[in-house]
């Protein structure tokens, strides 16, 4: 299992245009938020000298989590791939449990969903940095890697138990375009979930990718606010953070980081032991 | 010799498509068996339930003592398989796909090392093993494979249309590595094939066409049965020779000079040409092909 990961991985990482594909979203979301969205957010704040910085960690914050997310797509076309030009075959004419290789598969796009996570925290970081703000203290950096690794489980679950239901490369090529273009909204990035109608709030809270970015928000953005909201009524704060999608509520009820975390952890566990259950009955035609 | 494939009653099907219908074989041990056939015969769905990548939907196999569907990863340890498509990593080196697909055979660490080492020698692929796959020539490429499957050191090597799309001199040079694994390490070589020339060369044929056993045996048998050979007559004196033929009742073609006779079996020339003994200019006996028994058996000829 762990060398057939192993495999998987290394055929992803010199495939560049995998990287880069899986990293669209991202790229386009960058590219946005530089460009555009990043000045007419920040003109309107009150304290225009912590508004990069706020704005800043907002938006690293929401990258992260996509990051992981579609990562986890792109890496998942090597399976479609060994699928669709049958190398599947020489793996199944060996002695290799069905299982293991299914859990290489699983494994190796979880490792480079974090490990492409990780590298987004550390660019965004350095962005942060670069354009005058602060670095988050360890205790929120392990936080943040914590929020990587779950959300990169979640990630994973769930695109497997879709992936089910994809059977050629064309087909998961247009849900990975599909996903690439969506994302950006399903997670309020594009534009920040108080923007939106209540329907589109509700989609978004639902979304589990969401709950990662929320609590991704709440730790990237814990020092900018204090400085930068110092003196401004609590109400208002709050009013910022929901309209920004930094804390989520379900009518008046706040979504507690907790909340969120279970979500995360039970949507993982529940998609996870349908990929399970249907890799297991998964038989060769 | 034993047998170490017997495949009885085999059939499958994809929806309404029939792709092997009831067939039975045999291979022996150390033989180079050819499984000779059109594109769509049922060549490689049959090579794909023998090497446990697909399940039948009727009929057994044993493989080496070992039953299909019940003793699969024995299977698995005892054969190697080139299939049709290059079926490694394009982007990885020759060597390290043979690295990680070594890890399937429940090696340890030096294992795998000596395995692939001595894999890379057998073959010969030693001044391309650090190049990446995807960047070796087509020849190269199915010698890369043919390691890959070498990997075990099986019992059986199946080769699935191992030289379609190569030029003459790597098919040349591909068939010399596989004679000399059938000879020097006595492995049962189970190939299938459209090509004639490569099915003459083999110890046992089976012809299956539509999904169906045509015919079998071995090469020599398949031309005795299924073509008729040429006798060709030169006369000194043709005004006999004629006269001699209609006496004898042997019905002829001419052309020019050339008396042309169809026969069913080669030594039926002997009686013929002992009998023109003092007539004769010349004579030439033409042996029926492998081609020739192929068209004598499906009647239809070889499809690209």
């Amino acid at each position: 299992m762990i060398p057939f990961a192993s495999r998987n991985i290394k055929l992803y990482f010199r495939d560049k245009a995998t990287v880069f594909f899986s990293l669209l979203s991202v790229f386009i979301i960058i590219g946005l938020y530089v460009l555009f969205l990043g000045n007419a957010w920040t003109s309107e704040f009150p304290n225009q000298e912590y508004a990069k910085f706020i704005m800043n960690s907002w938006i690293m914050a929401g990258l992260i989590s996509v990051t992981g997310f579609t990562t986890a797509i792109g890496a998942f076309e090597i399976m479609i791939q060994d699928r669709e030009l049958k190398i599947e075959k020489d793996f199944l004419s060996a002695p290799v449990k069905r299982s293991s290789l299914a859990a290489g598969y699983l494994l190796s796009v979880y490792i480079i969903s974090v490990i492409m996570s990780l590298i987004a925290f550390i660019l965004g970081e350095i962005f942060i940095l670069a354009d005058g703000g602060e670095l988050l203290g360890a205790v929120a950096i392990f936080k943040i890697i914590g929020i990587i690794l779950i959300n990169s489980f979640m990630s994973v679950s769930i695109i497997q138990v879709i992936i089910g239901f994809i059977h050629t490369a064309n087909a998961f090529s247009a849900f990975s375009t599909i996903i690439g273009t969506l994302i950006g909204f399903l997670t309020g990035i594009y534009l920040p979930i108080g923007q939106l109608p209540n329907s589109v709030q509700t989609i978004i809270r639902i979304f589990p990718v969401s709950h990662s970015a929320s609590l991704a928000r709440q730790i990237f953005m814990d020092i900018p606010l204090k400085i930068g909201f110092n003196g401004v009524p609590e109400a208002a704060v709050n009013g910022f953070k929901e309209m920004m999608g930094v804390t989520f509520f379900v009518g008046s009820k706040e979504i507690t980081p907790w909340m969120s975390l279970c979500y995360m952890l039970l949507i993982g566990a529940l998609f996870f032991a349908i990929a399970v259950m249907n890799l297991s009955k998964r038989k060769m035609k | 010799m034993p047998k170490i494939i017997e495949v009885d009653k085999l059939s499958k099907s994809y929806g309404s498509i029939q792709a092997v219908q009831d067939i039975s074989f045999y291979v022996e041990k150390g033989d180079l068996f050819a499984f000779l056939g059109p594109n769509g015969a049922g060549k490689s769905t049959t090579i794909d339930i023998i090497t446990t990548v697909l399940m039948p939907d009727k009929g057994t196999v044993v493989v080496d003592g070992l039953v299909l569907g019940k003793e699969d990863d024995k299977i698995r340890s005892s054969i190697g398989v080139v299939y049709q498509d290059n079926l490694l990593d394009r982007l990885l080196t020759v060597e390290e796909n043979l690295f990680f697909r070594a890890g399937f055979y429940g090696f340890t660490k030096d294992q795998i090392k000596e395995s692939v080492r001595n894999a890379i020698i057998t073959t010969g692929i030693q001044d391309y093993a650090k190049q990446r796959y995807g960047k070796i020539s087509g020849g190269q490429r199915r010698r890369a494979d043919i390691t890959r499957a070498l990997i075990n050191t099986p019992q059986i090597l199946f080769l699935d249309e191992p030289t379609t799309g190569l030029d003459p001199q790597t098919r040349k040079n591909l068939w010399e590595v596989i004679r000399k694994l059938q000879r020097d390490r006595e492995m049962t070589i189970f190939l299938t094939t459209h090509y004639m020339e490569e099915a003459a060369e083999a110890d046992y044929v089976v012809v299956i066409d539509e999904g169906k056993i045509a015919a079998r045996g071995t090469p020599f048998e398949l031309k005795e049965k299924y073509t008729s050979d040429l006798l060709k007559l030169s006369f000194k004196d043709e005004i006999k020779g004629l006269s001699d033929l209609a006496a004898l009742g042997i019905m002829y073609t001419r052309v020019v000079d050339q008396f042309i006779i169809r026969l069913p079996h080669t030594t039926d020339a002997l009686p013929i040409l002992d009998h023109f003994r003092q007539n004769l200019n010349g004579f030439e006996v033409l042996n029926g092909t492998m081609d020739d028994a192929f068209i004598g058996i499906t009647g239809k000829e070889i499809r690209e």
